[in-house]
């Protein structure tokens, strides 16, 4: 008898609280992170909040009458980051120089690339380079890598490249805006896209606002021993460019 | 005595000499500042904007500006610049600046900064349409010497132009949503209604296309209202640009993806929509989601089972015999 009731107990408070008519309340509205954005031209404006809304606004002509009047309207930067802090790239260090190269062993070399989007929202860094790198009678290369033969990589696809028989110029990325489901770890290299053949590959990106997010670049060759005795020599351009 | 002093000094001199000395790498470090300008201008009409370029490294810069076209981005807002690119209209842009012309190196001190005053001037018979643009400022490239071996570095830093030549204020826009789904939760599709759990937060993602010749913002709301129309939750769409012909990814406020945490309370059918409203067109996006207390239940099941086990174990127990 005591389990049939428990049972029944059990089963219309299963019951009421699926088929319940819900409560909402007004404060259940909710509204902490709405703006509301005017198209004005700045006299007087800026952000106002409560604890229930926050607002930014601007006081002024309008969109319409200024365009009617002027012929044009200018609007710069984005309304909704309050900063006048500018877009910055940083390079720590611009001749990565190998020096001697020795057949089988790899030579590593790195730098840092940073960036602060500053009163910009989200960004991408992009690299590319002028040539595989090449001696100056300007045929013999030392090729972009391919990385293990078991692990091709692409220009945008970096994979594992720990094999010292595979031979090449390649790099890895690690840090802070970097795509990590690419560069999984410190084995795994991309070689470089090249300038009037293919598009610049991102090597750091973010969707958002940045504030000194610092990447390591890491430069890798590996040479045959069959490869030409010479100096070899490209350029590679970094560009960050923000986002609109 | 003279003799001691001359030779510490020699010393001294030959320390100074042969004392390796502190070399700092050569780096770069720059700034541009705005990173975005957006231009609506009438034919025949003509803007100048200035930008702040700062030189934030160690040593002297020389450096080029150019004018790079465009017409393409990512689904972030990322432009896919087209140096090649050859256009009419990149002749309505010009530098103001006595010394300082597109293509051609200028050189900014380390720790200093430098104006270019940008000048835009579009002809009466200009064709009324978008032109987007990205203002590049590069390293000037110098030749390397012999012995180096490796890659020298060339750095550009860039700021985007995106200007729309119309006789009217607001040009006609057409966004399209798509992709408006949940990315991930306890939820059951049927058809086109989904069943999610009342008490899991779901997330959403959507994209905006524009169909449209010129460029629009995502100005807008993703709202939740319950079955009965009442409003539940509200939040702003991240106001981004979006260029004709592309796409982009719908964002929060907060550039992440839209959320909804359901309560206890947010039980029943549910209408969940994204509303962007430009300056001449709306565009919404909705699915419908019935929340019911899955998680709740199926906790409650097993405390039942459990329960009932109990109940039938104890009760089964043999009495002791006296």
């Amino acid at each position: 008898m005591k389990v049939i009731y428990l049972i029944t107990l059990i089963f219309f408070s299963i019951f009421f609280t699926i088929f319940e008519t819900s409560l909402v309340y007004a404060d259940d509205l909710k509204s902490p992170t709405f703006e509301i954005q005017m198209s004005t031209i700045n006299i007087t404006g800026g952000a106002k909040s409560s604890t229930t809304y926050k607002l930014t606004d601007t006081v002024g002509q309008t969109f319409q009458g200024q365009f009617n009047s002027a012929g044009y309207v200018i609007l710069t930067g984005f309304q909704y980051i309050n900063t006048l802090i500018p877009f910055s790239f940083k390079i720590s260090d611009l001749d990565i120089n190998f020096g001697s190269l020795v057949p089988g062993i790899p030579s590593l070399l790195s730098n840092t690339l940073t960036i602060t989007t500053g009163s910009a929202f989200g960004y991408a860094v992009k690299a590319i380079e002028d040539h595989p790198l090449r001696r100056s009678d300007g045929i013999t290369t030392i090729p972009d890598t391919s990385c293990d033969l078991a692990t091709p990589c692409l220009q945008t696809d970096a994979n594992v490249w720990s094999d010292n028989t595979r031979f090449g110029f390649g790099y890895n990325m690690s840090g802070v805006d970097v795509n990590t489901a690419d560069f999984i770890n410190s084995t795994y290299y991309r070689p470089f896209p090249v300038e009037n053949i293919d598009q610049p590959a991102i090597v750091m990106s973010k969707g958002g606002v940045a504030t000194s997010s610092a990447a390591t670049v890491t430069y890798k060759i590996n040479i045959s021993g069959s490869q030409a005795a010479g100096t070899y020599q490209n350029a590679i351009q970094f560009i960050a460019i923000p986002a609109f | 005595m003279t003799k001691k002093i001359f030779i510490t000094t020699l010393c001294l001199i030959t320390f100074a000499i042969l004392l390796p000395k502190h070399v700092s790498a050569a780096n770069y470090g720059m700034s541009i500042s705005p990173p975005l300008l957006r231009v609506h201008i009438k034919p025949g009409k003509s803007i100048t904007q200035v930008y702040k370029i700062e030189n934030l490294s160690n040593n002297d810069k020389t450096l080029v500006a150019a004018i790079v076209p465009f017409t393409e981005s990512d689904n972030f807002g990322n432009p896919v610049l087209n140096p090649k690119t050859t256009a009419p209209w990149l002749s309505y842009f010009s530098l103001a600046n006595s010394e300082i012309k597109f293509n051609k190196p200028f050189s900014i001190p380390a720790g200093s900064s430098e104006q270019l005053i940008l000048s835009l001037s579009v002809p009466e018979t200009a064709p009324l349409k978008d032109i987007y643009v990205t203002l590049i400022v590069s390293t000037y490239e110098n030749s390397l010497d012999q012995t180096f071996q490796g890659s020298a570095l060339r750095a550009t830093i860039g700021s985007n132009l995106l200007i729309t030549i119309s006789s009217q204020a607001y040009p006609d826009t057409i966004l399209r949503i798509e992709g408006f789904y949940p990315a991930k939760g306890a939820v059951i599709r049927i058809g086109n209604l989904y069943f999610a759990d009342s008490i899991t937060p779901l997330k959403f993602t959507a994209t905006v296309t524009n169909e449209g010749n010129f460029a629009a913002e995502t100005k807008g709301v993703f709202r939740v209202v319950s079955g009965k129309n009442k409003p539940v939750y509200l939040e702003g769409i991240l106001p981004v640009n979006i260029i004709a012909k592309s796409q982009r990814q719908l964002l929060n406020t907060n550039g992440d993806t839209f959320e909804f945490s359901p309560s206890l309370g947010n039980i029943g059918p549910h209408q969940l929509s994204l509303e962007i409203k430009t300056d001449n067109s709306n565009t919404t996006s909705t699915i419908d989601i019935i929340f019911f207390p899955l998680k709740l239940s199926l906790g409650l099941l097993i405390s039942l089972l459990i329960i009932i086990s109990i109940i039938k174990i104890t009760s089964k127990t043999p009495e002791k015999s006296t």
